[in-house]
């Protein structure tokens, strides 16, 4: 099978399983709203300060609603070993991996249609004057958190230690990114000049790169016994 | 790789085979060879590292020393002509018995053809599209040994396939476990069940702290 068929076969058994059970988008969904709420209860002064706090929030909610998204997708693999089935069969594990990636991605996008507009609401950030680079802002910073987190999860299927695994190797490595994230919406939210914003979007656009490169290629060796 | 562009082969050979975790040595230098048309059973107490031996043959655990050849290759090149049963069922609990089934066939470049066969030979009818989750432990080792039939793998390996099954099912895992010596396979069962070995074992291993004691015809 080819690596592209792979990575769509992986993807639509990912999202068939999530369509019928709805547990990852529901549960994370919800968390990331919560989130958004509790800190626009605790930080807000006014609606200048609120419009700086935004990104800090949005951000800290995409991250925390994906890794327990995360967690769930790869306790998925985990029960019953059903990830054995994908790793005895005669495909390209890279190709395991991309479909992964694409799913995850798909989710997070979900929940994000819900917790960008409730937060651009929460902390008053006018949408619509920001839609387009905070699309791609949003695009490139949450493909950088799922290529970086679906690598490192898959070591969470042999490990005993997973969850201290994830914070450990995770979220030091997803930091970059999360970083050039926070502010490149920061500098968009505060009026600066869309040149500004496109540095940290050629920085995100590198990492997503790398990262997924380097995802393609460590994958199939960390999943080996 | 294509299933198609995937070698046969007539035996398999495992040459000093050694499998640490940590300091415990779970196989301490394993040598067999595995022929064609040819049951193995392999009879051992719990901890003797027969389910190891087993993952190693599967390629789901690599050898800390030693070398197994499937014919002149090594796993990577025949990894969807070897068929594995293990504890776990490897399903997707909340997919169907019939969608886990379509996914194996796609992933080694089958057909419903194939998915028909299998259903139709272990008699999965009446719960194959009810989720895996709801299976009773039989209904699980049959969806699971339909699982590692469906590719009509060169070389099959079954930890203790008759775990959960009724007498019915037993009668059924003989007679399709003797239509793949039919066929010319190669099978390998790891059990405790001296009853499955005296109906299908053609030779058996006995392997006592990760060393193969005895080997006998059955």
């Amino acid at each position: 099978m080819s690596f592209a068929r792979t990575a769509y076969v992986t993807f639509r058994k990912d999202l068939a399983i999530e369509l019928r059970t709805k547990e990852i988008v529901t549960t994370t969904g919800l968390f990331a709203v919560l989130v958004a709420l509790v800190a626009s209860l605790a930080f807000y002064l006014d609606a200048s300060r609120a419009r700086a706090i935004a990104p800090g929030v949005i951000w800290i909610s995409i991250t925390f609603a994906g890794l327990l998204a995360m967690t769930r997708s790869w306790a998925r693999e985990r029960e019953n070993d059903a990830f054995r089935m994908l790793l005895t069969a005669p495909v390209p594990r890279a190709g395991i991996y991309v479909g992964k990636v694409m799913a995850s991605f798909v989710f997070a996008c979900v929940i994000e249609v819900v917790l960008v507009p409730f937060a651009a609401m929460l902390f008053r950030v006018d949408l619509a004057a920001v839609a387009g680079p905070l699309l791609a802002l949003l695009a490139l910073g949450t493909f950088g958190f799922v290529v970086t987190a679906t690598l490192f999860s898959a070591l969470t299927i042999k490990s005993s230690a997973r969850d201290l695994m994830l914070s450990i190797v995770i979220f030091p490595l997803i930091t970059p990114s999360l970083l050039a994230s926070v502010a490149g919406t920061r500098e968009l939210f505060g009026g600066a000049p869309i040149a500004d914003v496109l540095d940290w979007m050629r920085l995100l656009g590198a990492y997503d790169v790398a990262m997924l490169t380097a995802g393609a290629w460590l994958f199939g060796p960390l999943v080996a016994d | 790789m294509r299933p198609a562009m995937q070698p046969d082969f007539e035996e398999v050979s495992a040459r000093g085979l050694v499998k640490t975790f940590g300091a415990t040595r779970a196989v301490a230098g394993v040598s067999m060879r595995l022929r064609a048309g040819t049951i193995t059973a392999v009879l051992g107490h719990n901890g003797s590292g027969k389910s190891t031996l087993l993952a190693m043959l599967a390629g789901l655990a690599r050898p800390t020393r030693g070398e197994i050849l499937y014919g002149s290759h090594p796993i990577d090149v025949v990894r969807g002509r070897v068929g594995v049963l293990l504890h776990a069922s490897m399903l997707y609990p909340d997919l169907t018995a019939r969608e886990n089934l379509a996914l194996v066939a796609e992933l080694h470049g089958r057909g419903e053809a194939d998915v028909a066969r299998v259903t139709s030979a272990l008699e999965l009818g009446a719960f194959l599209d009810k989720p895996v989750r709801v299976y009773s432990r039989g209904q699980l080792q049959r969806a699971s040994l339909a699982r590692a039939l469906l590719p009509e793998p060169r070389l099959l390996l079954l930890d203790e396939p008759s775990t959960g099954l009724d007498a019915a099912s037993f009668a059924k895992l003989v007679t399709t476990l003797r239509a793949q010596r039919e066929a010319g396979r190669i099978v390998v069962l790891v059990t405790h069940d001296q009853t499955l070995v005296d109906s299908v074992a053609d030779v058996v291993h006995s392997m006592t702290n990760g060393r193969l004691a005895a080997e006998a015809a059955a």
